[in-house]
């Protein structure tokens, strides 16, 4: 015997003091923040409450890209690829989706966030990441 | 820690859905193979630790509902769950509540039931801001970091298809294994279908249902018996952050296992790996990983993963023999792949390995491995300590 069946998991979690700016920048501003640790001087993005190099608590955001290179990328069939961006004056990556390669992308492309026209504070707010115009 | 020693092992078949027993059942075919194998009773069990992924099988609490299939009922019974590594820390949990003395014997049970839930759930209830953006994976995740590995340690394809080629064949030696492809080729490694760029469905571990047991008993206990035992000479575990862009270079750097590995080998006085280990069981959820492990564990220099896995170096026949069971790509209930690993060493170690059997295997590693953010090493010899 075998039993079929599904589950709805509703949820609404609280992103938290540093998560919800960085949310209101990217919703209000289309400014993307990083959080910048007062003891190592890591700047991370998106921006952590918790410094991911050495631990201490950040409360000190500051603005980052939009503009940054591509880390590493993949791309799973029929979908968009996505890539790790890191943006510039950030120390970390942010993961996201890649716009507008034709097949492989190279390491280090520039490339730039495009923003949602309409935004509601989340992470998707950033549409993607697409080449710089002119970069070559 | 005092010493302690594995005197048992047990593991059910694992395939793709078995379907002929409950997830208890399931359960308790690993456990009792386990205590047969250590002769012993369930009266002999005095702690139990229950290793499963969370909602994999859309249930919760397995060390409740689950624990009468691991002999729980009227026992001490704890889950763990640590992703990728839970099996493995399932088994340092049993071996450090054993070495405690507070308990003599104790019964280590990991499983998943992977065609009775939806994974890719499980995966995406991670983090509901950063990373379900692109929502990927375990797959996409793993996928993303290799481009960056392959650019720097100038790893290929090829090389890649030949580890997912080595870990069918020595499946096929084991007949609990799940993928039973013993004339797999690198070609077809290649031509299988694209998951995720440069990932083919050959390169990675399949979903399996299966679970994996081992008896950890106290040196007392180990010694009484007058048996082989697997003594346990040194365990450690890292964590490590959990978001991918925030650790550069993951799978180029995979810090976490790599410290795990160094603390363990100075612990257990291991100096040269390659040489000193007869085998080792790694946790490698892609053809890719197995071949940054390889740098991570110190088998060889960085960038020389290629050369080990094109020169037969950890075939069955080569200097290290690496996974004999065929591994996690052959392999992969979740919650009992840690177990595994750890099942397989012992059983080298016991002598108990059937067609797979390294001879005269005294000393070996184990290891976990949970996306990039868990890392267990485990080292074991025949050797008292």
């Amino acid at each position: 015997m075998i039993l079929e069946g599904s589950i709805r998991l509703p949820f609404s979690y609280a992103a938290g003091v540093v998560g919800s700016r960085f949310l209101v920048a990217l919703r209000d501003e289309q400014v993307i923040l990083g959080g910048r640790c007062s003891d190592c001087g890591t700047v991370s993005c998106p921006a952590r409450s918790m410094c991911p190099e050495c631990g201490t608590h950040v409360d000190d955001l500051v603005e980052v890209g939009p503009g940054g290179t591509v880390e590493a990328w993949t791309e799973m069939p029929g979908k968009p690829a996505f890539g790790l961006i890191r943006l510039d004056g950030a120390d970390t990556a942010l993961i996201h989706h890649l716009l507008s390669g034709e097949g492989k992308w190279q390491p280090n492309t520039r490339v730039t966030a495009r923003f949602a026209p309409e935004r509601v504070g989340d992470i998707n707010d950033i549409e993607g990441f697409e080449e710089e115009r002119g970069a070559s | 820690m005092n010493p302690i020693a594995v005197i048992g092992t047990g593991q059910t078949k694992h395939s793709k859905a078995r379907l002929d027993v409950s997830q208890p059942e399931l359960i308790r075919e690993a456990a009792s193979a386990a205590l047969q194998d250590a002769d012993i009773g369930p009266d002999d069990i005095d702690a139990v630790v229950i290793s499963n992924m969370e909602m994999f099988e859309g249930r919760a609490f397995p060390e409740l509902w689950a624990g009468e299939g691991a002999y729980a009922f009227g026992k001490p019974c704890v889950k763990v769950a640590t992703g990728g590594t839970s099996g493995t820390s399932a088994c340092i949990a049993g071996f450090h509540q054993a070495a405690s003395g507070e308990f003599d014997t104790v019964l280590v049970v990991g499983f998943e039931k992977h065609s009775e839930g939806h994974t890719q759930t499980g995966m995406a209830l991670v983090d509901p801001f950063w990373d379900r953006a692109v929502a990927s994976g375990a797959l996409g995740n793993f996928a993303l970091s290799i481009s960056q590995y392959m650019a720097e340690r100038g790893v290929t394809e090829e090389h890649a298809a030949q580890v997912a080629v080595k870990a069918r064949r020595n499946a096929a030696n084991n007949p609990n294994a799940h993928l039973q492809m013993p004339d797999l080729t690198v070609d077809d490694v290649l031509a299988s279908r694209m998951l995720a760029e440069p990932l083919h469905l050959l390169d990675m571990c399949p979903q399996s249902d299966g679970a994996a047991a081992i008896v950890v008993a106290s040196e007392e206990t180990a010694r009484r018996r007058g048996s082989q035992a697997a003594w346990v000479r040194a365990a450690t575990t890292r964590h490590d952050q959990p978001y991918l862009g925030d650790l550069d270079r993951r799978l180029v750097t995979m810090r976490a296992l790599r410290d795990a590995a160094q603390a363990a080998y100075t612990r257990a006085g291991i100096t040269d790996p390659l040489r000193e280990f007869d085998i080792a069981e790694i946790y490698e959820p892609a053809s890719y990983a197995e071949l940054a492990w390889y740098e991570a564990l110190g088998f060889c220099k960085e960038g020389e993963a290629g050369r080990l896995i094109t020169e037969g170096v950890t075939a069955m026949d080569g200097e290290l023999p690496v996974n004999p069971s065929g591994g996690v790509l052959s392999t992969n209930p979740v919650g009992a792949s840690g177990v595994i690993r750890v099942a397989e060493a012992s059983a080298q170690l016991l002598g108990r390995a059937g067609a797979h059997q390294v001879a005269g295997a005294a000393t070996a590693l184990a290891t976990g491995y949970g996306v990039y953010a868990w890392s267990d090493v485990i080292v074991m010899r025949t050797e008292k300590p």
